[in-house]
Parts: C-alpha cells; structure tokens; sequence
C-alpha cells in the first residue's frame, strides 16, 4: 500500500484516515471504529489545537504504555515530515513496529542437524518396538532421521496429554455452593417448597503457568523439543506465558500466538538473537521479576524453568532470584536434560544454589520424561 | 474543566483532561491504567462532582460473578412471596410472572449505573485486573452497547448512557476486545513540579521546605527497586503524618518514626534506613 503523508493529503478528514492507516501499518492496531471515532472527534471540533488533537488521537488509538510511545514518534514523523527532507529520511527510519526481517533461516542452527548418529545409545535400550524405543531415547543423541520420526510421535503424543489434562480437570469437578437461584426457579412448581437441592459447580482454576527455556549453547539440543513441547502444553492452560532466556531474558508470548508451528519458529528466531550462546541465569530471573514479575506472579502461578542449570554468571544471584519468585509462585518445576543421565548429580555452582527452591526437580531428557511432566503439572 | 478540576483538588495534566473530554463528548468508555496511587479512582470521584451527578462504583475482585455486579433476585422475598400466593387462583404462569418482576429484583452496581433515569451518572469499574476473564467478556456488552440481557426480564438498554471509567493496576494484560472498545490514558507517576502541587492542593498548610524534602525523598524511592513504590497517595500520608508529629524538616528521627506510611514492606524500610545511616 502506498504510504502517504500529511502534507500530501488536502484535507483534515483524509489526514486522519492518512494518519491511520499510517499508524496500522507501523504495527498499531487501528481498525474501522477507531477511525471513525476520530474523525467523529474532529468533526466536533474537538481537535482544534495541535497538543489537544495529538493528545485525543492517543486516547482513541493506543491500548498500552509501549505503544504510546510508538504513538509519539509516528505522530511526529506523519504531520511533521515535510518533503524536503523526505529524500533523506526514506530508508533510514525504521520503527520498532515494523519487523526487521533479517533473512534469518529457522532454526536449523539448533543443533538438532549436526549431531553424530546415537545409534548406540538408542540400541542400548531394549524396547518392544522402535516407537517405544524412540521414546526413550535421549534427545541429544537422535540422528536425523530418528528426530524427524521422533518429532512424529511427540506431536501426537503431546495432542493425547493436552486432551487428557482437560478431561481430568472436568472431571475433578465437585458439588460447589447450593445454587439458590435455581433452587428457589424451580420450587415454584412446589408451591415454593425447596423439594429439590441445587448445587452450584465448583469449576476449576485455570491455573496459569509460567515457563522459562533455557536456549544456551549447551541445550542446544534440547531446545527444540522443548519449545514444541511448550507449544503443546499452551494449549491446555490458556494463560501460559512463555519466556526464553540465555545471557538476556526473551517474551516469546506472543509469537507463540500463532498455530503454525513453523512460523513460531521463525518469529522467535527473529527475536531471539542470542540462541546458542552462553548463560546468566540469575540474570535473567532478576530481568523477569523485574519487569515482568509484578503483572504476571500474582495469583500463584505455576513456574517451569527448563534448563541444565551450567550458569556461568553469577550463582548467588541465581539463589536469591530464584527464592523471591518461589515466595510468589504455587510451585516451582526445574526440569533439567542432564538429570536423565544415571551418574548425574547436581553439583553444577548455578544449581545447587537454585535447588532450595525449586519444588520438583525432573529430568527432560526424553520424550517420557516430558510426558511424566503431566502429572506434577495436572496435580498443581 | 482544568480549572474545575483544579478546584477539586485533582492536579491533571492535558492529556489526562482530553482523554476525559473525550470520554464525554464520543461516550467512550475510558479506560486508565497505571500503578497503584496515581489517582486513577480519584479521577472518576472528580468527574462525578464535576457533572453533579451520582458516582456508581464496582470495585473488582477475583470470582466476581453476574449475581454481584449486576442483579440479584432477593430471594427471601421471593419465598415470601410464593407463600403469600398460596391462597390465591393464580395459574403457575402468573405466579413466576410476578415472583420475577421488578419488585423482587435487587439491582448490583452496573444495572443500576444503565437503569439510572435522571442524569447519565459515573460509573465506575475498580481494578478491573483483578477481576476474572469471564467477567471482562460480560462487559463487553455493556461497554458498546449499554445494554445487560437479564434471562427472566429480557434485555434492558441504558435511559442514560453513563459515563464509564475502568481502572486496571496492570498485574494483567486485560483483553484487546475490552480495550478496543475503550479510550485509554497511561497515567505514570507525576514529575517533581506535579507532586508537589498535588500535596500542596491537600495539605494547603505545608511548609514549602518540608514539602520539597518530602517530595524529593519519595522520587528517590522510585529510583530504586523496591518491593512496593510509592504512589502519590502515600507522598500525601507521609506529608501528613510528618506535619501531624510536627516535624518541618526530615531528618533522622522523622524517618525513623515515619517511614511506615510511606513505605510498606520491612524489607523496604530496612533498606532505606541501612542506606540513610551510612550515607
């Protein structure tokens, strides 16, 4: 769509429909009604002085801080761009809405294609057939061939656990409060008598959870079974906030909005630029309670952390961050690839100072290990 | 209206008073998000005095339901009623009829807000973040519409449109459904220059070097990570309290006896005091 600006366009009303469709194309989410409010708005007189218009546009058109501030600048780059120095501005301003597509390939990078064939380790267990076998085997020793068989089976089976962690929330269901409404609707058949009890249902809470990916260079492997599953697992909690984090901390919330499991690839991967690099755990926990800890601890949630717990910044930052969010979440779940290993014991510095509070510690090694995940995750 | 406003002791800046002139002029609901004690309630305390009309407020919670915000049939007098009936001809059709009549409905907040019939009256939707999501997509309805479909009674439309305010503290993300049918306004703490006037507005007897020493201190609270930051609120009760002791200026023992209304966590406070002894 053609792009124009202010002063290419004659009159008030056409600024505006400009202006929004100015907007909506630096990413801010202005539909029909918005438009037409405004120019509703205008009509009434009300825009009359610049800071006053500015600041009634704003109203009409931002739902959140963030975007208040995208507001700012491309109000001032829509009605104050004259074309003189247009020429010099083209290609130069990029605004924070409008994504910066970096070729950037998904992500082959992690790891799952250059790993030596594991056909030992996965012969080594004694398996009824080359499913269950599969499912046993350790993620990072999967050869190419075998992932993509594998990521087969873990779609399917991931399906099963969502379907069935709903069904069991239904039917843990009990007789709640007596529904007096309804009680007292139905006895006027009875003269009023309240022959016949109510109850009103006792539905479940949604329990929201929180989960934290550990998408450093030594999980390299993991990480991608690990992200599917976490797309699997959104779909049964419908609050789920997701986060990936290796020296800095990502929300990756949103991108996980979208169904195509390919696409929340390449949108994390566009975001994420610090994939495969090393690790600062207690870092990265202290940027979430920080800036995220407030809106999104409360109530109890249910927090994952999914890493191996080699921390290379600093450990007792990692203690400290790691209890606060424990004070304020239901539970704390670390699960850690490393632990599938049988001679594994926690004495990595980064954690032994997590585990005080971590309330389940499991291994994520396999795909039945995920899968067991099912049952902390269901009885929280 | 900013001098209204002055008058009522609400210090707003411009953008906050469009926003509100707007929530008047398109009947918008306006919707104003910011931490907790930057004057968002208040905000609508105002504007009801500013119309002369009456304030209807909700205040929020989780497992708020139908039954609380907006009609209840009262019961009591509902079984009362069907024994009074008793002797009576009336068919079972009759009789539901009027056991579900107006007489017997108890009206929550939001019906009576759309049922209001002299002037549009404030409403008023507290802390909406706490509330649960089903509760936000009820609202929905009420917001674009002003309307509420009661079962029993069939749907009823606003006499009056009210002039609606919802407050959220942010611990939620709230709905794009709920904010696209919304005006919105960011109120963030008030620079130096802003608080000041507002603890001046309250406390017209503060002494300006108090004032100043108190102000001052709180945004330096701000600056740091603290459990719990201030809001303006507590600026205003810690001025209070100080001039209540009849300290005028804060030194050592003021902090000491004080701190307790401006910051509320025992962590906080140790912090702060450790930090003052060794500077």
């Amino acid at each position: 769509m053609e792009k124009i600006q202010a002063f290419q366009t004659s009159s008030l009303s056409e600024g505006i429909l400009a202006f929004a469709r100015f907007a909506r194309s630096h990413g801010l989410n202005i539909g029909i009604q918005e438009t037409q409010d405004a120019l509703k708005a205008a009509e009434q007189g009300l825009l009359a002085s610049r800071s006053l218009f500015k600041n009634g546009l704003k109203a009409l058109f931002c739902t959140s801080p963030e975007e208040g501030h995208l507001f700012e600048k491309l109000f001032i780059l829509f009605w104050d761009t004259n074309p003189i120095d247009l020429e010099e501005r083209k290609g130069q301003t990029k605004l924070q809405g409008s994504v910066n597509k970096k070729a950037n390939s998904s992500l082959v990078m992690l790891g799952v294609g250059h790993t030596p064939p594991g056909d030992e380790e996965a012969s080594n267990v004694s398996g009824a057939n080359a499913e269950e076998r599969l499912k046993k085997t350790d993620l990072s020793m999967l050869s190419l061939l075998e992932a993509d068989e594998l990521e087969k089976i873990a779609r399917k089976l991931f399906r099963q656990m969502a379907i069935r962690m709903r069904r069991r929330m239904k039917q843990h269901r009990r007789q709640g409060q007596i529904n007096l409404r309804r009680t007292i609707r139905k006895s006027i058949s009875a003269g009023g008598e309240p022959i016949e009890l109510f109850h009103r249902l006792n539905t479940p809470k949604k329990q929201r959870l929180i989960v934290l990916l550990d998408v450093s260079g030594s999980m390299d492997k993991y990480s991608f079974f690990l992200l599917r599953f976490i797309c699997a697992l959104r779909e049964n909690f419908r609050q789920l906030e997701a986060f990936v984090f290796s020296t800095s901390l990502k929300r990756i919330t949103r991108a996980l909005d979208t169904r195509d499991l390919g696409m929340v690839f390449r949108n994390i991967s566009e975001h994420a630029d610090n994939w495969s690099s090393g690790t600062r755990i207690g870092e990265c926990l202290e940027h979430f309670s920080d800036s995220y800890g407030k809106r999104m601890l409360n109530g109890s949630p249910v927090v994952l952390i999914l890493s191996d717990g080699l921390d290379t910044g600093d450990a007792e930052l990692l203690g400290t961050e790691l209890e606060k969010i424990h004070r304020r979440a239901k539970r704390v779940v670390w699960l850690n690839p490393l632990k599938g290993s049988t001679n594994y014991a926690p004495l990595a510095k980064g954690m032994r100072a997590a585990l005080p509070s971590v309330d389940d510690f499991q291994s994520a090694h396999n795909l039945d290990s995920l899968l067991e995940l099912e049952n902390i995750l269901s009885n929280a | 209206m900013i001098r209204f406003l002055d008058e009522h002791q609400y210090v707003a800046d411009e953008e906050m008073v469009t926003s509100l002139y707007l929530l008047l002029k398109l009947n918008k609901p306006l919707l104003l998000e910011g931490p907790p004690g930057v004057g968002k309630t208040e905000a609508a305390l105002v504007l009801s005095q500013w119309l002369d009309t009456r304030l209807i407020r909700l205040q929020c919670y989780e497992g708020l339901d139908i039954n609380t915000a907006v009609y209840e049939w009262n019961y009591q007098k509902q079984l009362l009623g069907i024994r009074l009936q008793e002797g009576s001809n009336l068919t079972v059709e009759e009789k539901e009829k009027q056991i579900f009549s107006d007489e017997y409905l108890l009206k929550r907040p939001l019906l009576s807000a759309i049922t209001e019939t002299e002037k549009p009256p404030v409403l008023l939707i507290d802390e909406l973040d706490r509330s649960d999501e089903e509760f936000e997509a009820f609202l929905l309805e009420l917001l674009s519409a002003f309307q509420i479909t009661i079962p029993e009674l069939g749907t009823i439309k606003a006499v009056q449109k009210p002039y609606v305010i919802l407050t959220s503290n942010r611990t939620r993300e709230l709905s794009d459904a709920l904010k696209r049918r919304c005006l919105y306004h960011w109120i963030d703490y008030p620079d130096m220059d802003k608080e000041m006037r507002i603890v001046k507005k309250r406390l017209p007897d503060i002494e300006q070097n108090l004032l100043l020493q108190v102000v001052d201190h709180v945004h330096q609270f701000r600056q740091r990570k603290l459990v719990k930051t201030p809001g303006v609120s507590e600026t205003i009760d810690w001025a209070e309290s100080l001039m209540a002791l009849g300290f005028r200026e804060i030194n050592k023992e003021a902090i000491e006896k004080t701190l307790g209304s401006v910051l509320k966590s025992t962590e906080d406070i140790s912090l702060v005091k450790t930090d003052l002894v060794t500077s």
